[in-house]
């Protein structure tokens, strides 16, 4: 199977040169052989996708593109499990709303790929399938949450898929597997149909190989949908159209507060080439300085916040209307007995801790405090992009992590700033791109570009103009 | 020694808006279970809520008719804890800032007006109904999402005849605001009650006992007075009152323990984050009052005191908005306020009930009822001759000038026919002129006879009367 960009593959089933039928016949193929390989899949639908091909092609860019989805997007009709036994058997009675879009630009549905319980998690260990190994070294994990998305777009099966970012759950696999990941702006792109995880700080997001490829999906996922109340009104830009390698007149801020932590040597030097690279192409470059004690604050913050709000959410998850019913004598005892066989332990952890954090004699001291936090660090982001368009900072302190090695959740003092930082777009709601600026070990690592919130086009286009001078694009790893 | 009662009132009312507070499946009643939902109302998780901008513009008009003062920003929490019928597993409600706050509404309590003073008013989403069996239970999600208003007053009623009052009232406002069909007996409208007792003088409150499951105005006055007299039984017996939720069984009438206050749920309210606070349209917000038409209290006051209606009467008129609504009608087209009054209630309602119908039902034309009141006042037919033309006006929707004219029953009041006609029947009945001569008035009512028969009965017996007198009199000069 070869494998292609977007526009490559449209060309190619529009000129006839590929058929798009024998295409697929070979996609589902690698696909099997990849999740031997990978474990990357929950389901892979191969029905749904003959049956979308079946569709006249057309002039959209992504008529009949093969695609793949985090098995947290509810799909009509298509078992959605969200990786958790609670949702094991669940079969929803409706789409999300990006799922009907790009329905409508008529891709095809490979399959719903592997993801932490829950989209819990930064290992992709936690899934109720088992971890799901990086392409570049099976040995290694690919990350999470959305670890299946991005190792099934770094195996070069398809040229895209959606994941969901609530900590750095798009950009952190998308690093650990040398691909492109991209969560817009809070706001940006309709949340509807996505089992959440934390409503404030959740955001929809997709995988792709090349920032050409992100501009055009990005552009079919944004826009307002009356059912996202959170979603915005404002009108989606022409990302590809106006993509351009010309950022001589943006404003780089490098995150030393983060960029400064990183001890693995060959990180840095990438990092720094990664820098001097922005300033030949033009910007102005100059280091900028968050609040040390702030960012140390992330992770507790991150965590009070993102596990209260979880807990809410899936307090529908109670074993009546769907999911993992066991049975008891009262409707109470039928809830307690669902969630406690439907729920992995470290979820169940997150949920005493968010609950603790919620309860009223606590929630002033945790949750509150929490949001307060949140308020300080994001006004101190927000003192940065007055005066620069883009922060830059390394996408994390080294390669994927042994599946052995990788704890569910970890925490290092070493690396609290460093691990965690992602989350800061989060916080922010702000578009953030993880884009791989090399290789350290054999094993690919990255740059994260952010910018201010609405303007994805300036993101968009600081990774297109590194892209092209980095050279990492396109990279994939099918067999060892 | 002597008690006083203390009592508050919380009081939720179902929205009729035409979808559900934060879905676009259909607000309905009596539908067969289950297929008024979708996956929002299911609380499907992914599902997210999207607020129905007509659920707001009601609260509001309560909020304007309670007199409250309006919160500029809307704020919506998550109010968490597990039920079965609780699709999501909390609830989107508003905790810390309601809609309304301070506000209230005037009662009648033994012919003297009270201030009944409304703490806040909020929004939320109802639950799934649930239905228990002995080994199993139904759960129907069409009442799931249902916009629900929830007003709590301050602890500032003092007998259960002021609660009966106060809910009446209350009614009214849903009704007259047309938001809800308030009715207790469906649900729609539902009250928890608020009962303590303390020593009267005595500043700070007694314990204080929920008492839920009302589902009339009458429970609610006989659940208070129970709960007070309990209450105080267990006071004086040396006991303590503690604090808990009753049921009230309407069977025994008496309250029984629900759950006591150790049991009671953390429901951890915070902000609901996928509803991010909306500032209100101050524009809209005056507009929506501006557009609230006058409610029962105020039209009782004003029939009363600008159109001389008795009290009895304008309580009646006010009764259902209906009924106010066509008497408002009416009387764009007669001044003879008191006459309309006693026909609406009089015949025009017997027509009604007779028919098994309401004031929402009428078909007459408000115009021709004023018109029919109009043609007695001059004299154009008697009020014998109204009976007759009421029937099919009322019947047909038909303007009752038509009718008098196929009957031809206008009565003659041309002053000139009838002098004509009044001076033949004298001409003709010269002993009835001597007889009046004489003192015998008797002889005026022979006369008018005649003249009616003349007539065939159509003319005005007043003004023939009047006629007759001045013609004997201008004879026996």
């Amino acid at each position: 199977m070869v494998t292609h960009t977007i526009e490559e593959l449209h060309e190619l089933f529009k000129s006839g040169e590929l058929d798009v039928k024998e295409y697929y016949k070979e996609l589902f193929e690698e696909a099997k052989k990849q999740q031997e390989r990978l474990n990357a899949f929950v389901t892979i639908t191969e029905e749904e996708a003959y049956k979308a091909i079946e569709a006249p092609m057309t002039d959209d860019l992504l008529s009949h593109i093969p695609y793949v989805l985090k098995d947290n997007y509810n799909t009509k009709g298509i078992k959605t499990t969200a990786s958790s036994k609670m949702l094991a058997d669940y079969v929803p009675v409706y789409n999300a709303h990006v799922v009907d879009l790009l329905n409508k630009h008529g891709v095809g549905l490979v399959g719903k790929a592997s993801m932490d319980e829950l989209a819990m998690g930064g290992t992709n260990k936690s899934a109720l399938t088992g971890p799901v190994h990086n392409p570049w070294d099976t040995r290694r994990i690919s990350g999470g949450s959305s670890g299946g998305s991005a190792a099934l777009v770094a195996s070069g099966l398809i040229p895209f898929a959606l994941g969901s970012d609530t900590g750095d759950s798009i950009r952190k696999p998308a690093g650990f597997c040398g691909i492109v990941g991209f969560k817009p702006t809070w706001g940006r792109i309709s949340r509807y149909g996505v089992i959440p995880y934390a409503s404030s700080l959740d955001h929809v997001g997709a995988f792709t190989r090349n920032v050409r490829d992100m501009a055009i999906v990005t552009e079919a996922l944004a826009g307002r949908d009356n059912r996202d109340m959170t979603s915005s009104n404002k009108e989606v830009p022409h990302y590809l159209e106006n993509l351009t390698t010309d950022i001589s007149n943006l404003k780089i801020g490098v995150l030393t507060t983060v960029s400064n932590e990183v001890r693995n040597e060959e990180v840095k030097k990438t990092f720094e080439h990664v820098v001097e690279t922005l300033k030949s192409l033009g910007a102005t470059v100059e280091d900028v300085e968050m609040d040390k004690k702030l960012m140390k604050t992330l992770l507790p913050t991150y965590t009070i916040i993102a596990n209260s709000e979880a807990t809410s959410n899936h307090s529908c998850l109670d074993g009546i209307k769907y999911g993992d019913r066991q049975q008891g004598d009262t409707p109470d005892d039928v809830m307690i007995n669902s969630r406690t066989d439907g729920f992995g332990d470290h979820i169940k952890r997150r949920f005493i801790l968010g609950n603790l954090a919620l309860a009223t004699e606590n929630q002033e001291k945790m949750f509150r405090k929490a949001q307060r936090v949140r308020r300080l660090v994001v006004d101190e982001l927000n003192k940065i992009y007055e005066n620069y368009d883009i922060i830059i900072a390394p996408n994390g302190g080294g390669v994927a992590p042994l599946i052995d090695e990788a704890a569910e959740d970890y925490l290092s003092d070493e690396y609290i700033i460093l691990e965690n930082w992602l989350c800061l777009a989060n916080f922010a709601g702000t578009p953030s791109i993880s884009i791989p600026s090399g290789f350290v070990d054999n094993m690919p690592v990255a740059v994260n570009i952010s910018g201010r919130i609405f303007e994805e086009q300036t993101v968009l286009n600081v990774a297109y103009a590194l892209e092209e001078a980095l050279g990492f694009k396109n990279q994939y790893k099918r067999e060892d | 020694m002597d008690y006083e009662r203390v009592i508050g009132l919380e009081v939720h009312c179902e929205l009729k808006t035409n979808s559900k507070m934060f879905s676009a499946s259909p607000v309905t009643f009596g539908e067969d279970p289950n297929t008024m939902i979708n996956e929002v109302d299911m609380g499907m998780t992914g599902t997210l809520p999207c607020l129905n901008k007509r659920g707001v513009e009601f609260a509001i008009r309560v909020c304007h008719a309670l007199h409250m003062e309006i919160d500029e920003l809307l704020c919506f929490d998550r109010k968490n804890y597990y039920y079965s019928d609780l699709p999501k597993g909390f609830q989107i409600t508003q905790d810390k800032r309601p809609i309304g706050r301070n506000g209230y509404l005037m009662i009648e309590v033994d012919g003297e007006e009270k201030r009944i003073d409304i703490e806040r008013l909020h929004m939320e989403e109802d639950t799934a109904k649930q239905l228990h069996l002995t080994d199993y239970s139904l759960i129907d999600y069409n009442r799931a999402g249902i916009p629900l208003i929830e007003i709590v007053t301050k602890p500032c009623i003092r007998s259960g005849k002021e609660a009966s009052a106060y809910l009446e009232a209350l009614r009214q406002v849903f009704l007259y605001t047309e938001v809800s069909d308030a009715k207790l007996e469906e649900g729609s409208m539902r009250c928890d009650v608020n009962v303590s007792i303390r020593p009267f003088g005595q500043e700070a409150f007694g314990t204080r006992t929920e008492i839920k499951n009302l589902n009339s105005i009458s429970n609610v006055q006989k659940a208070i007075d129970y709960e007070a007299g309990r209450q105080q039984e267990v006071i004086e017996s040396g006991g303590e009152v503690l604090q808990e939720t009753r049921r009230y069984d309407e069977v025994e009438k008496v309250t029984t323990v629900m759950r006591s206050k150790g049991d009671a749920v953390d429901y951890k309210y915070y902000t609901e984050p996928n509803i991010l606070p909306i500032r209100l349209d101050h524009a809209w917000v005056e507009q929506i009052k501006n557009e609230l038409p006058m409610m029962a209290g105020e039209r009782e006051k004003h029939y009363e005191e600008e159109y001389g209606i008795p009290k009895v009467d304008a309580k009646i008129l006010v009764s259902t908005k209906s009924m106010s609504d066509y008497f408002n009608e009416v009387i764009k087209y007669t001044k003879n306020y008191k006459n309309a009054s006693n026909w609406l209630l009089g015949d025009v309602l017997a027509f009604l009930n007779k028919n098994n119908q309401s004031y929402d039902d009428i078909e007459l034309n408000p115009e021709y009822l004023a018109k029919l009141i109009n043609f007695i006042e001059d004299g154009t037919i008697s009020s014998k001759q109204a009976k007759k033309v009421f029937e099919p006006m009322m019947t047909e929707n038909k303007d009752p000038e038509k009718i008098i004219e196929e009957k031809g029953m206008k009565q003659i009041s041309d002053p000139n026919a009838l002098k004509t006609m009044a001076n033949e029947v004298l001409d003709a009945n010269p002993q009835s002129i001597e007889d009046y001569a004489n003192g015998k008035d008797r002889a005026v009512g022979f006369l008018v006879g005649q003249v009616m028969k003349k007539s065939r009965g159509q003319a005005n017996p007043g003004m023939v009367n009047k006629l007759l007198v001045e013609l004997l009199k201008e004879r026996i000069k």
